[in-house]
């Protein structure tokens, strides 16, 4: 008696780790059933999943025996059935329908050993149990065949979740991208993730030729999925298993039509707004032209037309050439055909900055270098304009292209001699800022007269309207090319000294470094 | 100073170019053959024996850098280039062929008989006398390295500036490119520009008046470096 009680905690404690280990061999079983649910597996595979199920299967009745046996002494018999029961109604919800039916059999069979008089025999001596037994095995049935509806539905509903999900999903990816390519791979990504599939998309260009794409040819059993847009294909959508034998499912083969219908409509959605970009481009560009076309023959017709007629009279064997008049046609000749020159180079420099790429040749400069430069270029236009520059010695170096921050300076030099009258101070500084060295060139003259300097750096535009002096107004679109060109910027605004002021930023600057290089090599 | 009548090879194809050039030059003392493609350059070159090569770039059987390479195979004559073409690669090409110096066209009759004069000059005058080399208010003694002042002050250079200021001195009035520079001050293995350009300006805060405006060390942009040396002073020198 004195042992009793401690054997039925020992019991109480069996039962718990009993109902613990069986929760968690539950839940585990839970796992491996989703797994099923989530992906199709192969044969071998298959099997082994089965052969645990009918294991679980006997494991059921071995844990309902377990729990019924010590309290048999105590309960009715009946109380027994219903532990059976609950049991095989457990089997018939996580096992499907041969593993329950299992249950129910050695349900009745350990009932019937266990509990039925007589008690460790098979035989029965009270043929009523029969009923009981048949009933069990009956009620187990109908519940495995239930809960398999019920599981057959969830799991139904679980697919057209995850369909819905991975719709959505790639709908969303593709929306949020722009470019063909980025919205290939980003579906090809996913096929791959939600289907385990390798795929690759064929795209057809405007004459329905497939373009060609690098990439492994589809063998025999790729499924091809044609990309339809709105007026015509656009390609196809390659897909193929990796492993032979195991195709797609109905739900999967909708899943991927699906997502081939929205990389067609993405795809297509690129395409019409490269056209309309096209459009707009071209539409930019003719009014573009008209207005070079405009400007450039009032700018080459003017000069022209006076070249040509300083050049008449200098032919003509009759007319009276004293030696002024033949230096004033001379120069006339040579001013007017040097502005041809400078607007034929402005318009071939701006072409070939806008242009873009690979024109930048980039190489460590002393910004006073480059401005002595520009003012060497200018120095001739230069007589008669009060120039000082302030350029600090220990300016850092930039990395430039020494040629096109020439011309920028230079423009700008040639814009405050061109806009402001003789005598007109003019400063060129220099500063060492956060984000590199700010260049000013600033004068005292009338200024800019705009509202909006930032229309200054647009081509063709110029501060006032057309008048006596000559250009198109390429000189400060060139300097915003050059300067954008460097990444950095050009603003105009109101000098201090009373006239326009042009602010260039441009980064790219060396690390301090100085003499101290020199006791090393020297 | 004795252009006298040097003698000018002109090659263009240009008949126009032709001749603008042929009155600039002849009303300014030179006689003048002109050739208008490479191959006859050449062969005028090898029997005229020509003072100064006047060479366009873009001619109609080969490449002018062509012919300045083939003459600087047998000649040191200076060669001039006029061209309109502005990429400094391509004028980086005509220097490292052995170009003396390069006028853009369209050019202005002033500046082209200048530079023609400057070659010349530097052509007739190898040697300077004792090794000193005057310029603006400085002497400079390329042998003794000493940089003086007209006032008497001397000026102090680091080794490194001197050596780049007599690399220019022997080449005055000519450029002379990065590369080139770099090879003789610092020798053949540094291709690092950065030093080069902050011994420029400190050489041209110690000899320019003006070091934002220089007159001496110019800068031939995407080239390299050239020595003016006053047209006065280097005739009174030459003479």
């Amino acid at each position: 008696m004195s042992g009793s009680p401690s054997t039925a905690t020992s019991a109480a404690v069996d039962q718990g780790t009993y109902r613990a280990s069986c929760s968690r061999l539950l839940k585990r079983l839970a796992q491996s059933i989703e797994l099923i649910a989530a992906r199709p597996h192969s044969g071998p595979m298959r099997s082994r999943m089965w052969m645990r199920y009918y294991l679980s299967a006997v494991a059921v009745t071995l844990i309902c025996t377990a729990i019924a046996f010590p309290l048999a002494a105590h309960v009715d018999l009946i109380n027994v059935v219903m532990i059976y029961l609950l049991g095989a109604a457990i089997a018939g919800l996580l096992f499907g329908r041969g593993p329950s039916a299992l249950t129910a059999v050695t349900n009745i069979l350990a009932f019937d050993y266990f509990f039925v008089p007589p008690l460790f025999s098979f035989q029965v001596f009270d043929r009523s149990y029969l009923v009981t037994f048949a009933v069990m095995l009956l009620v187990a049935l109908i519940v495995a065949n239930l809960m398999i509806a019920v599981r057959a539905q969830t799991e139904a509903a679980d697919a057209r979740e995850q369909h819905t999900a991975a719709l959505y999903a790639i709908t969303r990816k593709l929306a949020i991208v722009r470019d063909a390519d980025t919205m290939i791979i980003t579906a090809i990504g996913h096929i791959g993730d939600v289907l385990q599939a390798r795929a690759h998309v064929c795209l057809y260009d405007e004459s329905g030729q497939i373009i060609p794409q690098t990439g492994q040819c589809p063998s025999g059993r790729a499924r091809f999925l044609p990309l339809r847009g709105s007026h015509a294909l656009i390609g196809m959508l390659v897909v193929e298993r990796p492993e032979p034998n195991c195709d797609l499912l109905p739900e999967q083969q909708r899943l991927l039509q699906a997502i081939a219908d929205q990389l067609a409509l993405a795809l297509e959605r690129v395409h019409l707004a490269e056209l309309a970009h096209a459009a707009h481009l071209a539409a930019e560009r003719a009014a573009m032209r008209n207005t070079l076309l405009a400007s450039i023959s009032h700018d080459l017709r003017t000069p022209l037309s006076a070249i040509a007629g300083a050049g008449s009279i200098m032919a003509q064997p009759d007319f009276a050439l004293d030696v002024y008049r033949r230096e004033t046609l001379g120069r006339l000749i040579e001013d007017k055909a040097r502005d041809m020159s400078d607007l034929l180079t402005n318009v071939l420099e701006l072409v070939r900055l806008e242009s873009g790429a690979g024109v930048i040749h980039r190489d460590w400069h002393a910004l006073g270098d480059l401005i002595g430069i520009a003012i060497q270029r200018q120095e001739s236009r230069l007589m008669g304009w009060q120039l000082t520059t302030d350029v600090p010695g220990e300016l850092p170096l930039l990395s430039v292209d020494a040629n096109l921050v020439v011309q920028l300076i230079s423009n700008l030099l040639e814009n405050a001699i061109k806009y402001t009258p003789a005598g007109t101070r003019i400063c060129i500084s220099a500063c060492h800022v956060d984000a590199g060295v700010r260049l000013v060139v600033e004068d005292s003259g009338p200024g800019l007269g705009m509202d909006a300097p930032d229309q200054l750096f647009e081509k063709f535009t110029r501060g006032r309207r057309e008048g006596t002096t000559g250009g198109v107004g390429l000189g400060l679109a060139i300097c915003r090319a050059v300067a954008r060109l460097h990444d950095g910027d050009i603003r105009g605004t109101a000098s201090p000294m009373g006239g326009a002021r042009f602010e260039i930023t441009l980064p790219g600057v060396d690390a301090p470094r100085m003499i101290e290089t020199e006791s090393r090599i020297a | 100073m004795t252009v006298g009548m040097h003698l000018a090879l002109v090659v263009e194809d240009d008949a126009a170019v032709q001749k603008v050039l042929r009155m600039m030059l002849e009303g300014n003392g030179l006689r003048v053959v002109i050739a208008d493609n490479c191959a006859r350059g050449e062969r005028d070159a090898r029997s005229q024996r020509p003072d100064i090569a006047i060479v366009d770039l873009g001619l109609p059987d080969l490449d002018g850098v062509e012919l300045i390479k083939a003459i600087r195979t047998w000649s040191s004559i200076p060669v001039l280039v006029l061209s309109a073409r502005t990429a400094e690669a391509q004028r980086l090409l005509a220097f490292e062929a052995g170009a003396d110096d390069y006028v853009l066209k369209p050019f202005s009759a002033p500046e082209l008989l200048a530079r023609v004069r400057a070659a010349l000059r530097r052509h007739v005058r190898v040697e300077l006398p004792a090794g000193i080399l005057q310029f603006g208010e400085l002497s400079i003694d390329l042998s003794r390295r000493i940089v003086q002042h007209r006032s008497g002050t001397e000026v102090r250079l680091t080794p490194l500036e001197h050596r780049i200021l007599e690399s220019l001195a022997r080449n005055r009035d000519r450029v002379v490119t990065h590369s080139q520079l770099m090879k003789e001050v610092w020798g053949p293995n540094h291709a690092d520009t950065r030093s080069l350009r902050v011994f420029i300006t400190t050489l041209r805060r110690k000899l320019e008046r003006n070091p934002t405006r220089p007159t001496h060390i110019m800068t031939e942009p995407g080239v390299g470096y050239r020595l003016v040396v006053d047209s006065q002073q280097g005739d009174a020198a030459g003479s």
